[in-house]
């Protein structure tokens, strides 16, 4: 029986000029959507490459360049010298820490656009390079890309509703609805048979595209990978139909099931994820950034006029430091260079920084959680958050990175004061009265390097779960108006 | 005639629950976005205008340094915001708001709100424009796609002009009553328009009178196209078909495609090859020589052998000189990607004349300053500022600078010479003298009115045809 009415179905829709538009339009779409997002992988790795392509390319010419260099006799200003730790660690360095995307990136570019993938790092205040941005029209970032989440999300249950919102009324309207019920057909079977058979018509053809691209271009990815976006997608399309079949289930005609389905997507996917973010957001209000400006200029004030409670605080919390630092015969007091002053207000101002970088991101994670429990309340928003994890473009794997990307500036920070304190005991930056200073960074390889670090991501299997769900509600709503309507055989709808 | 279709076009829209909820839920979500909007923008200025003191105060008082010191040391500028924008945030979010003002460097904007925002910020805040551009389009085809439709449908049309109803006044009637009703939705924007206009110096009347006319133009402009598709539709089904389709595509998908197409034709530099090219182009042995020869030709035309011997402290003419020199570079690189940013802003418009969204979302942030064209304005201001204090402390340097050299100190500027350099203030331009940025647009919309008018003579010719059928 049900092979016979998905026939009937089949041979139905092919009589309408709209079936093959609408399978137009999907694979126009899932194409230009996985290009779209297979372009942005390829862009995100060549910024990658380039960046170490830079790295490797400094190393290179400053081995080049050694000899020279060892050659010359007359003085060089430090912070023009490739070869002085102090030059490198303040001003010349070529040092990336990069964020590699994963290979299912092409899933959804998410926030990837709008959080560097990589940061120049120097030794400095980590408030001067962690604001670091890629510079784009603003307008980009507003509309975002079209991307496959963008299309999933959003379009896809517009294709749904718009070939499935009629389904049934054709039956109903010719009256063959009530044969086929005396028949024994339940208008339950029929409906169901006819949505799966018009979903096919649209899910088809994207798993078709979307799938493939991501064999065929996304390389490395994992079948888990793959699995879980079928999945996701799947769940998704059952919430739509299951949403159709219960606004069908009512029995108005189809141009009321199309608003009533229509104003369900606006709210669902436009109005509801907004306000939640708009609540949210009010909620847990962010500090000021343009407030945190201002902090962070006091703040630098106090540190450059209390220079020597600086150098105070800084042994304090490095000892091992200390003990390398010359102390001056006639004062008594630690001889501290330039840099390793500049290395210490550093320190002590982003220690002062601490609780105002720790506000932004207390509030940041809080809003996260808070987003993720009332992300059930669309389906759009748990398909996003899902999306977005999948891909390796969400939140979560970005805070990773720049806890990494701390810690790479920390190492640094180590190794150049270590490197200049050792520098300066031995008197290599001022051998003599106008001599030119020793080498003392040589091999520029031995800077530490960054190395990304993948956290294990966990799968989004909740998102589908949570989908699943609110279908079957919905499914066990329609079943039970369907089925009523069945029992009674002259109702409204037959009617 | 034309009062009773009104009358009768208010009664059927009251009567009609669904649409009434709706409209209920759309005016509750402005009322909510103008007021949580306004709250933020009133708390963003009085911080604003407090870290702008207390910036200004903490320059004047940063105590007796050299003026390079000082240079470095630098200021931070903030961009100002219009009244407007609490209506229409545009591109605020995507743009930093704070400007650091210091010695060799040009920077861009920092803090963009995006970066500290989560990633559920994608789907958009429910902002005024949000609502009056995206979603009210949306109630005005819910409102109005069966509005002729269904009269069709139902047989009354045909009924209606064997009454001698009158084609033209029955579409015009029908047209009124839809933007009239849509322009309640207007009400509440119009009112804070007002109200910033008599009690505050936010907005100004012609970016109040842009705003105000675009606005109208596209809630006519989705009026009349949702009554043209319904005269035309066989069925009111098929007239919401198309108007939800024309809807996703002018609201949904050709804004996203024109302008990522547009940042494909007129391609950037990405920030890790800008940045390498600018430290690349200005650190070269080229600037080494120039300088050289600048201090050659100086010594020159002073007559002396040795830069001691200059009348002048010779290390603030080289600093200006450096900064001059790398301003070139600045202007050449910075002035690329500032061209072509702008291709890509004016190669969006053009597709305006495919979506009166992209037109009225152009027109809107312009005239609430949110755009890029005003964030570029501002960038500017702000480099004519860095430079005017770099001049003025090298100047400073090179003129004073020898004048303590006896005392073995090096020569260190006080309260006075911070005092020389003016506090940081601007303002946006009369939007009258900024027509280039937003012209393309404002044509497009004005077609897609008159293509509409036009075309709605074809829709009352098509009404009078089911009469005489």
């Amino acid at each position: 029986m049900n092979l016979l009415i998905c026939l009937c179905e089949i041979k139905n829709l092919l009589r309408e000029r709209l079936l093959w538009l609408l399978i137009i339009i999907t694979l126009f779409l899932s194409s230009l959507a996985s290009y779209n997002g297979y372009q942005w992988l390829v862009t995100q790795n060549m910024v990658i490459k380039n960046a170490q392509n830079e790295q490797q390319q400094a190393i290179a010419t400053a081995k080049k360049g050694l000899e020279k260099r060892l050659s010359l006799s007359k003085p060089i200003n430090w912070w023009d010298d490739p070869y002085d730790l102090r030059g490198q660690a303040f001003y010349l360095m070529i040092n990336y820490a990069t964020k590699p995307p994963l290979p299912s990136a092409t899933i959804a570019i998410g926030q990837s656009d709008v959080q560097p993938n990589f940061f120049k790092m120097l030794v400095t205040n980590k408030q001067s390079f962690i604001n670091q941005y890629e510079v784009v029209h603003p307008l980009i970032l507003l509309l975002g890309k079209f991307d496959l989440a963008f299309l999933i999300i959003y379009v896809l249950p517009l294709l749904l509703i718009s070939i499935s919102f009629n389904a049934l009324a054709q039956e109903k309207q010719s009256g063959q609805l009530r044969i086929l019920m005396l028949q024994g057909l339940s208008p339950l079977r029929l409906l169901f048979n006819q949505l799966i058979i018009r979903a096919s018509i649209i899910i088809l053809p994207l798993l078709l595209i979307s799938v493939t691209t991501l064999l065929q271009f996304s390389n490395g990815i994992s079948l888990l990978a793959v699995s879980m976006f079928i999945c996701l997608i799947l769940a998704y399309a059952a919430f739509w139909l299951a949403l159709t079949a219960f606004v069908i289930s009512y029995g108005k005609t189809s141009a009321y099931n199309a608003a009533v389905l229509v104003i369900s997507w606006l709210g669902l996917v436009i109005i509801v994820p907004a306000l939640l973010n708009t609540v949210i957001v009010t909620v847990n209000t962010a500090p000021s950034r343009i407030e945190y400006v201002d902090m962070l200029r006091d703040k630098s004030d106090n540190v450059d006029k209390s220079s020597s409670k600086v150098m105070a605080e800084f042994f304090q919390d490095h000892p091992e430091l200390a003990n390398k630092t010359l102390t001056n015969k006639v004062t008594g007091e630690l001889d501290t260079n330039y840099s390793t002053k500049k290395i210490a207000k550093i320190v002590v101002l982003e220690k002062a920084m601490l609780p105002y970088d720790d506000a932004f991101q207390t509030v940041l994670m809080a809003q996260q959680r808070r987003a993720e429990q009332f992300s059930y309340l669309s389906p759009a928003t748990i398909l996003q958050n899902a999306l977005f994890n999948l891909s390796g473009n969400g939140l979560i794997r970005h805070q990773h990175f720049i806890e990494q990307v701390m810690l790479h500036h920390k190492a640094l920070r180590y190794f150049y004061q270590q490197s200049i304190l050792i520098a300066h005991q031995r008197g290599d930056f001022n051998p003599c009265e106008g001599c030119i200073a020793h080498v003392t960074l040589a091999d520029l390889s031995k800077v530490p390097k960054f190395i990304y670090q993948e956290q294990r991501s966990s799968t989004p299997i909740s998102g589908v779960v949570v989908l699943l769900l609110f279908s079957g509600v919905f499914i066990f709503k329609a079943s039970s108006r369907l089925s009523e309507m069945n029992r009674s055989q002259g109702g409204n709808i037959v009617a | 005639m034309l009062v009773l279709t009104l009358k009768k076009e208010w009664l059927e829209s009251k009567r009609e629950g669904r649409t009434l909820w709706l409209s209920r839920i759309v005016l509750m979500l402005l009322a909510c976005a103008l007021l949580s909007s306004w709250h933020s923008f009133q708390q963003v200025q009085s911080q604003k205008q407090q870290v702008e003191t207390s910036e200004r105060e903490r320059w004047l008082a940063q105590g007796k340094k050299g003026p390079h010191s000082a240079a470095h040391y630098g200021v931070y500028i903030i961009k100002p915001d219009t009244g407007l924008s609490v209506l229409e945030p545009g591109l605020t979010d995507y743009q930093g708001v704070v400007l650091r003002l210091e010695a060799h460097k040009k920077n861009d904007t920092l803090f963009r709100g995006i970066q500290d925002s989560i990633q559920m910020q994608r789907f958009g805040n429910l902002t005024p424009a949000f609502i009056l551009q995206t979603l009210l389009p949306l109630l005005i085809i819910l409102l109005g796609f069966h509005s002729i439709a269904a009269e069709r449908e139902s047989g009354t049309l045909k009924q209606l002009l064997a009454n001698g109803l009158c084609p033209k006044k029955f579409f015009t009637a029908k047209v009124l009553a839809l933007f009239g009703l849509a322009l309640l939705f207007f009400i509440p924007v119009a009112l804070y328009i007002v109200y910033s206009l008599l009690f505050s110096d936010s907005i100004t009347v012609q970016r109040s009178v842009l705003f105000i006319v675009s606005y109208g133009l596209y809630i006519f402009i989705w009026a009349i196209l949702t009554l043209i598709v319904s005269s035309y539709a066989r069925a009111a089904r098929s007239a919401l078909i198309t108007l939800l389709v024309i809807w996703s595509l002018t609201c949904l998908l050709l804004p996203k495609f024109a302008i990522n197409n547009a940042a494909k034709q007129h391609p950037i530099q990405s920030s890790q090859i800008f940045q390498s090219k600018l430290e690349s182009e200005i650190y070269t042995p080229a600037r080494q020589q120039a300088i050289a020869k600048f201090k050659q030709d100086t010594l020159t035309e002073y007559g002396v052998d040795n830069i001691d011997e200059l009348p002048f402290a010779w290390s603030g003419a080289q600093l200006q000189f450096g900064e001059q020199y790398a301003d070139t570079i600045f202007d050449r690189l910075f002035g690329q990607r500032q061209l072509q940013l702008e291709a890509q802003s004016l190669h969006y418009q053009s597709a305006a004349i495919l979506s009166p969204f992209i037109a009225v979302q152009t027109l809107s942030m312009s005239a609430a300053a949110t755009d890029l064209a005003h964030h570029q304005l501002f960038s500017n201001a702000g480099e004519k500022h860095r430079r005017l204090i770099q001049a003025t402390l090298n100047g400073d340097l090179k003129d004073n600078g020898l004048t303590i050299r006896s005392s073995d100190k090096s020569y260190q500027g006080d309260r006075h010479l911070w005092e020389i350099i003016p506090q940081f203030f601007y303002q946006y331009p009369d939007i009258g003298q900024l027509t280039s940025h937003y012209r393309r647009a404002a044509i497009c919309l004005i077609i897609w009115f008159i293509t509409l008018i036009l075309l709605s003579y074809f829709a009352i010719k098509r009404i009078r045809n089911e009469g005489q059928q």
